[in-house]
């Protein structure tokens, strides 16, 4: 070969080999990171844990006086439940109120079958529940964010969406209700993300509750091609007269199959909701636990990329105490039974699925006057030293089993590792880091043990 | 020839008083420029989800909606993020009930033009173009399963109605 056609040969070669190709979502390259599953539930175990009842499991003894201790968590932890003063179970007729304990679900604690961080903390803004929850699936601290204000900085689902091409119901947020925001957080208003990559989003106890089944329940199909097809064109007729100017009706890039999966799946719940089907919790008897159960449903349909559900009835602490043991142990039931769920229940999930559990915040130490009908004494949650204190838990594949990471001396673990865990966990961990949009001390826990 | 320079001062003395003093008098009046365009509907504002289901409602039913089921309705759509899905799946559970208002099926039939009419000025509140009215007309001729309920399901979830 002459010189000449030898180099021209070579230069063609290496340039089909560097030259950057950019992708539709905006990325270098595909996606190199490698998985270490492939979908992620993340529970906010939110509303405001305290680390006392919770990860120490000293029940009584740290809070109303009382030398009674015990893990009434039994689903997560590792622990004996106490054995006096029991307030927090079911109440059988004709017995005292919260006698009876709720049966486990896990014969295996989830601190035994993966990796918790009992000493995590929330280090920077003030412990409110909606800049918690942002932290939570932004990564960033919104020190300066409001209430009906969306995540200044982007979120995991629009990362998903964007580096993963994920479609819209790959990524899902479900709220425990409509208040505090909460329906904001499936999105940012980052201008280079924002609504093209947000989460779906349900509030279910909404949807498919009193005002849903008046609402939507029973609402009519019409047939596709027969009756959507003219439908459809009219439509589009309609919106093309119609100067816009980038003007729509707001929505979440779902594409028109997945408009009507998700339709199909809201008919189905109803009808599933008449037949007694959806898949609550053994003990169904606040909202955390039957957004829980509606979660199950999601997860089932969808079999999403990641799901993030968000709780939040443990925040009854600022009233009543007993309220607040009540909900705590029923938010380890309901974890108990989500991860049952996906393990028996949805093959495509199961051994593929790794969960994360994480409070937005703590509370505080220190007790407010209020009392309630056990004359114990509420909490709230004021940004003191042990308001940030929080814990995270991993379980699925990859995840070390048996394994504690920290301690009260030395905290391993931030709010805003979540986003980057699950980032590294879907294999995008390296495009969220060089975004530079989150914490600049979150990390990736795998990399934290 | 040579001009004193006492008489050349005095000369350009003069033409610039004169230049000065001539200066022309500006009037303002109340009454600002406007740059005048075809028919633009993009200065509309978004309805909030409230206005979105009240004017819906009368639209349909021919009626008020209550302040009690104003306020689930509105909850109901809160609770779905994508606001397309869930005013799509409304306004389909509205159509299912037996007290909507609709105009006949022959009505619309005998006399497309007066039911296109009718519905712009119902839903969008203005009357169609002649290309609008032409376009709706031939496409009711020429699809005899179309009903009122389909155009006006239509018009419901076209992005003009979703502005004022």
């Amino acid at each position: 070969m002459k010189r000449r056609e030898f180099i021209k040969k070579s230069a063609l070669v290496t340039g089909a080999i560097t030259v950057p190709y950019i992708l539709p979502t905006g990325r270098l390259f595909a996606q190199t990171g490698s998985q270490k599953a492939e979908h992620v539930v993340l529970v906010l175990f939110a509303g405001g844990v305290r680390h006392q009842e919770s990860i120490l499991q000293h029940y009584l003894a740290e809070s109303q006086d009382l030398d009674i201790e015990g893990n009434i968590m039994y689903n997560m932890l590792t622990g004996d439940a106490p054995e006096l003063k029991v307030v927090y179970g079911t109440t059988p007729a004709g017995q005292q109120p919260g006698i009876q304990p709720i049966s486990r679900i896990l014969q295996t604690p989830l601190d035994k079958q993966g990796t918790l961080f009992p000493e995590v903390r929330f280090s920077k803004a003030g412990t409110g529940h909606f800049v918690g929850l942002s932290t939570g699936v932004s990564g960033h601290y919104g020190v300066t964010q409001g209430l009906r204000q969306r995540p200044i900085n982007p979120t995991i689902f629009e990362y998903i969406r964007r580096y993963m091409n994920a479609k819209a119901t790959d990524v899902w947020f479900v709220g425990n209700g409509i208040g505090n925001s909460t329906p904001l957080l499936n999105h940012s208003d980052h201008p280079d993300f924002g609504y093209r990559y947000a989460a779906n989003f349900f509030a279910p106890n909404v949807t498919f509750g009193s005002k849903g089944v008046e609402f939507l329940k029973g609402f009519k199909v019409y047939h596709p091609d027969e009756e959507l097809v003219p439908i459809r064109e009219m439509q589009a007729f309609l919106n093309n007269s119609f100067n816009l100017a980038g003007k729509e009706i707001p929505h979440l890039y779902n594409t028109d199959e997945e408009k009507a999966d998700i339709k199909n799946f809201i008919r189905t719940t109803f009808e599933r909701l008449e037949n007694n089907q959806v898949s609550f919790p053994p003990v169904t008897d606040n909202g955390d636990l039957s957004t829980i159960g509606y979660t199950t449903e999601i997860l089932r349909w969808f079999k999403p990329k990641l799901t993030v559900v968000n709780m939040s009835s443990v925040d009854s602490c600022h009233g009543s105490y007993t309220s607040y043991l009540k909900s705590l142990h029923r938010g380890d039931h309901a974890v108990g039974h989500l991860w049952n769920f996906i393990q028996t229940q949805i093959p495509e999930m199961k051994d593929n699925t790794v969960m994360i559990i994480q409070p937005e915040h703590g509370r505080n130490y220190e007790p407010n006057p209020i009392t309630d009908e056990n004359d114990w004494f509420a909490f709230d949650h004021d940004s003191d030293a042990n308001s940030r204190r929080i814990f995270t838990q991993m379980v699925g594949p990859n995840v070390p089993a048996n394994l504690r990471v920290g301690s009260e001396l030395n905290p391993v673990g931030d709010a805003a590792d979540a986003v980057v865990t699950i980032a590294d966990i879907l294999g995008i961990k390296q495009d969220v880091l060089g975004r530079g949009l989150v914490d600049f001390n979150a990390m990736s826990l795998f990399d934290r043990i | 020839m040579n001009m004193p320079i006492s008489r050349i001062l005095a000369f350009g003395l003069l033409l610039g008083t004169l230049a000065g003093s001539c200066k022309e008098e500006q009037y303002t009046y109340g009454v600002e420029d406007v740059l005048v365009q075809p028919v633009d509907l993009s200065g509309k504002k978004s309805k909030t989800p409230e206005q979105y289901l009240n004017i819906l409602y009368a639209n349909l039913y021919q009626k008020a909606m209550s302040a009690n089921q104003l306020v689930k309705a509105t909850d109901v759509i809160t609770s779905i993020g994508d606001k397309q899905v869930a005013y799509e799946t409304l306004i389909s559970k509205f159509m299912n009930d037996p007290n909507i208002i609709l105009p006949t099926e022959e009505s619309m039939r005998n006399d497309p033009e007066a039911f296109v009419l009718e519905t712009y000025q119902r839903f969008l509140v203005r009357i169609p173009t002649e290309a609008e009215k032409t376009w709706m007309i031939n496409f009711i001729n020429s699809h005899p399963d179309v009903t009122p309920e389909h155009v006006y399901y239509s018009f419901a979830i076209a992005n003009e109605y979703y502005f004022y």
